[in-house]
């Protein structure tokens, strides 16, 4: 059982995982947009945070996610990175992640999310953690 | 001249596009010049030979074979030049074969009248030669530079008639008797000059005024070809954030089916199992299908394609493994084969690797259980050559040439899998062509299929961006 923010402004994708993840009795907690969720992030203690890519801007999940790693509570917690830009950005996420200076995320998982990828992935960075 | 005169007068000049030497292609051109000089040196060459060896004509030779010696050094020597000047790619480039070829055809000016000289001067009627260079210039330069290339051939022709008319250059007189000499004949010489220049002159204005109309309508298709582009990439640009959205959308509808699917949401009955599946079902197709237009309009808008080297056998073996299991589920033989010396290129591994893995999961799809599909990586001298073959359904023959066109399925690959996207082997001709290089297909219905992408060596460099 682990404290898991998820920082979509999705509300679909959002009830869907807060769903799966709670099927597992994880603690779910969400914010609709990257400065809720630094701020809901602070000193709360979470076990992982889920984070989508685009949410008020293309690469809004990248500031989040470097903002995070800057702040002094948050620097080792493991981040999820949830994308669906990968065609049309043409990026590679599997080189991509890790790179500490533009992409400092632990995992990253693509949209449509299916269920058992999602929970294996969540499971295997809790374990890390 | 007044003011209102001279401004009648430049405003003239700038509509006429015809007064600027055409830089699109004239480096071909030149070329071109180049390899047209070859000819004409044997030309002279055998010519002389002829005239000496066979037709016995009293001249003096040596001069009229040093010419065509010199002619061919010349050629050689702009030959080098231009080889040098392209491959360096200098900025001044235009500007650099501007003037080569200005600088080209008074040689070869002067070249003909030393040999019309030594050969009968003005009785010699392969002096009627000069309006080949007069069309040549008329072609590659300016219009203007073109009359002054005809003044030039004209003042060169009168001044050779002159001085052996005067007696200052010796005459090589080629009439049968010397009564046939017409190097005094005033009246002669007079007639001949104004022949010569009226010629020059009507070839010239006729050969610029026909390649001036084609050089407006190439520039006219250039730019309706230019704005063709432009609107296309507008569409494309359209199509990349439609589809994202899209995207975005059926991503909310799969995640939102995929817990009650899986039961998350309680216990369902089976008819309710049934159409939740089926709606899942379809909106992963719709998902695949979105996938796909994303990627080929991106890699249609997109000049910047990183790529670096890699191996092509590592390659080849994670494009095998992508599709494996199918091949298995429908017991295909699926053998792969990658040729030594062609281990590493040079390319976008990642878009190289798609292209293999549609190339199989192609003729996966479309080979009938019990059938064989092989890869095979190969030497193809300045290319590498990747073939994969199936002993699949093949492609009718009316068919072949639409292929690799966006969304075009054949009819019996329709008939045979109902859902695809048809994009699968456009994605693959973008990415040929980001290379460099080169797709095609051969196919017999009811035999099979060959897919071949040929994937240039040397192009591009590595760590250079396509």
């Amino acid at each position: 059982m682990a404290k898991i923010l998820i920082i979509d402004d999705d509300p679909d994708i959002v009830e869907s995982m807060r769903i799966i993840l709670e099927s597992c009795r994880h603690t779910v907690t969400v914010a609709k947009n990257g400065e809720e969720g630094l701020k809901e992030a602070g000193a709360a203690g979470y076990d992982l945070v889920i984070l989508d890519v685009m949410m008020e801007t293309m690469s809004k999940g990248f500031e989040v996610a470097r903002s995070l790693r800057e702040s002094k509570d948050n620097k080792a917690v493991p981040i999820l990175l949830l994308t669906a830009i990968k065609e049309s950005t043409g990026l590679d996420f599997e080189k991509e992640v890790g790179d500490k200076d533009w992409l400092p995320v632990d995992a990253y998982l693509e949209k449509p999310l299916k269920p058992n990828e999602l929970l294996r992935k969540v499971e295997s960075l809790l374990k890390k953690k | 001249m007044n003011s209102s005169a001279k401004s009648n007068r430049s405003s003239k000049r700038s509509e006429a596009p015809r007064d600027t030497a055409p830089p699109e292609g004239l480096m071909e051109s030149l070329y071109w010049l180049i390899r047209l000089r070859w000819f004409a040196v044997a030309g002279v060459f055998l010519t002389a030979l002829a005239a000496d060896k066979v037709l016995r004509i009293p001249l003096s030779y040596a001069p009229l074979y040093a010419i065509a010696a010199g002619l061919g050094a010349c050629n050689l020597l702009f030959l080098v030049y231009l080889n040098r000047v392209r491959a360096a790619a200098r900025p001044d480039l235009p500007v650099i074969t501007n003037r080569l070829a200005n600088a080209q055809i008074p040689m070869d000016l002067l070249g003909l009248t030393a040999l019309v000289h030594f050969s009968g001067g003005v009785e010699n009627p392969f002096a009627f030669y000069f309006v080949f260079h007069m069309i040549i210039a008329s072609v590659l330069l300016s219009r203007r530079a073109s009359y002054l290339q005809a003044t030039s051939a004209v003042f060169l022709f009168l001044l050779m008639a002159g001085l052996e008319y005067t007696g200052l250059w010796a005459h090589h007189c080629v009439a049968s008797s010397a009564a046939g000499c017409r190097r005094a004949d005033l009246l002669y010489l007079l007639g001949a000059a104004a022949a010569f220049s009226s010629t020059l002159f009507i070839a010239v204005y006729m050969a610029t005024s026909i390649s001036g109309k084609l050089r407006e309508k190439e520039a006219r298709l250039r730019g309706a070809n230019l704005q063709l582009k432009e609107k296309d990439r507008i569409k494309s640009n359209y199509v990349l954030r439609v589809t994202h959205d899209v995207k975005e959308h059926l991503a909310a509808i799969q995640a939102c089916l995929d817990p009650v699917l899986h039961g998350l949401t309680g216990e369902l009955k089976p008819g309710q199992v049934s159409l939740i599946r089926r709606s899942y079902e379809r909106t992963e197709k719709l998902t695949f299908f979105v996938k796909a237009l994303l990627e080929i309009t991106r890699i249609k808008l997109s000049n910047k394609m990183e790529t670096g080297v890699f191996s092509l056998r590592r390659t080849a073996e994670s494009a095998v493994n992508f599709v494996e299991a199918r091949a298995r589920v429908k017991n295909i033989r699926l053998t792969w084969a990658v040729a030594h010396g062609v281990e590493e290129i040079t390319g976008a591994q990642v878009y190289i690797e798609e292209t293999i893995a549609n190339f199989l999961a192609n003729s996966i799809k479309y080979t009938p259980a019990g059938g064989a599909v092989d890869l095979l990586i190969g030497d193809a001298g300045a290319s590498v050559l990747i073939r994969v073959s199936d002993t699949g359904m093949g492609i009718p023959k009316d068919e072949l040439p639409h292929i690799f066109e966006e969304f075009y399925r054949a009819r019996n690959a329709k008939a045979a899998e109902r859902t695809g996207t048809g994009l699968g082997l456009s994605i693959a001709r973008e990415v040929a062509e980001k290379h460099k290089g080169r797709i095609w297909v051969e196919s017999e219905e009811g035999k099979g299929s060959t897919f071949y992408f040929s994937l240039p060596k040397t192009l591009p460099p590595p760590a250079q961006v396509l």
